[in-house]
């Protein structure tokens, strides 16, 4: 199968599916200490004492909640995802738009996680690692589209 | 300044663009309520435009504005420089924001109301889309008006 597939596409499949799992794991996150409360270290709940349940010291979201970005990441995961899908059945068809598309929805996706990380951020809160793999997971599928678009145009697929 | 330098297709793209960006101002969202205090009911009510509300399509509508009018204000100004991307990338990503505007028209940030420019917004998208599809036929087919 990656027979078929040229290095920009390999590239940005991967990238394609470290996305796609980022956008499942923990993207920003509150705790206690992010809303002023201060617990001492050491300090434990009187024995019988339990928390409700869905309550915590600390809070994480993933990308699917509360955003547009969740749906354009998804679509940008399949685009860079699709001459791996056309490779793995084996399909003939050819989409000559799909490397200049990988590489510009990829340039803006790596946009808008920077600006979710800066200007678009929870009033309250701190970046969690979700969010970092996911850009540099964006990188990898704008860097695979550009590549794989200079392997078009030197013919070297 | 002469808008005959412009094909047909890009005349719609930049038209769509100038629109989108005046119907960012207007009322995307709305939310309002009602509390009761000793049997007297206050209500009220707040309009959010696209960029009052938290969510990152204000950032990536405005790169679609940009991508569609640039080109178009670059052949106005005489610097017709080649962007052979630009029809496509117009058609791509007004494309992708009209689907993005379609899915908050089903999904809105925290169930608020929907608002006349959330409506006018995706159809000034989707004449972008259409005004750089038929810019990529005109640029295939050689056409210049």
């Amino acid at each position: 199968m990656s027979g078929r597939l040229s290095q920009g596409q390999i590239i940005a499949a991967v990238g394609a599916v470290v996305l796609l799992v980022a956008m499942f794991l923990p993207w920003w996150g509150v705790s206690a200490s992010d809303l002023g409360v201060h617990v001492p270290s050491g300090a434990q709940l009187p024995p019988g004492v339990n928390l409700p349940s869905g309550v915590s010291a600390s809070h994480t979201e993933n990308v699917w909640k509360g955003s547009t970005l969740d749906i354009y990441l998804l679509i940008t995961a399949v685009v860079a995802l699709l001459p791996a899908l056309m490779a793995l059945t084996d399909s003939a068809e050819e989409f000559s738009f799909v490397s200049a598309a990988t590489f510009l929805l990829g340039v803006i996706a790596v946009i808008l996680i920077l600006a979710f990380m800066t200007v678009d951020f929870p009033p309250v809160g701190t970046t969690k690692y979700g969010c970092w793999l996911g850009g540099l997971a964006s990188i990898a599928i704008a860097f695979g589209g550009f590549r794989s678009m200079q392997e078009e145009v030197a013919g070297e697929i | 300044m002469d808008a005959n330098r412009l094909s047909q297709g890009q005349l719609v793209a930049a038209i769509g663009a100038i629109a989108l960006f005046i119907i960012s101002f207007l009322p995307w969202f709305g939310v309002s309520g009602a509390v009761t205090v000793g049997g007297t009911t206050i209500g009220g009510s707040k309009n959010f435009t696209l960029w009052e509300a938290e969510n990152p399509l204000d950032i990536y509508l405005l790169i679609v504005i940009l991508v569609a009018l640039a080109p178009a204000v670059m052949s106005l100004l005489g610097d017709g420089a080649d962007a052979p991307m630009a029809p496509f990338a117009t058609t791509l990503l007004a494309g992708v924001g009209t689907i993005l505007i379609l899915y908050q028209v089903f999904d809105t940030p925290g169930d608020a109301d929907r608002k006349v420019g959330l409506f006018l917004g995706l159809l000034a998208c989707a004449a972008i889309t259409v005004g750089g599809y038929l810019w990529m036929q005109e640029e295939a087919g050689g056409e210049r008006y």
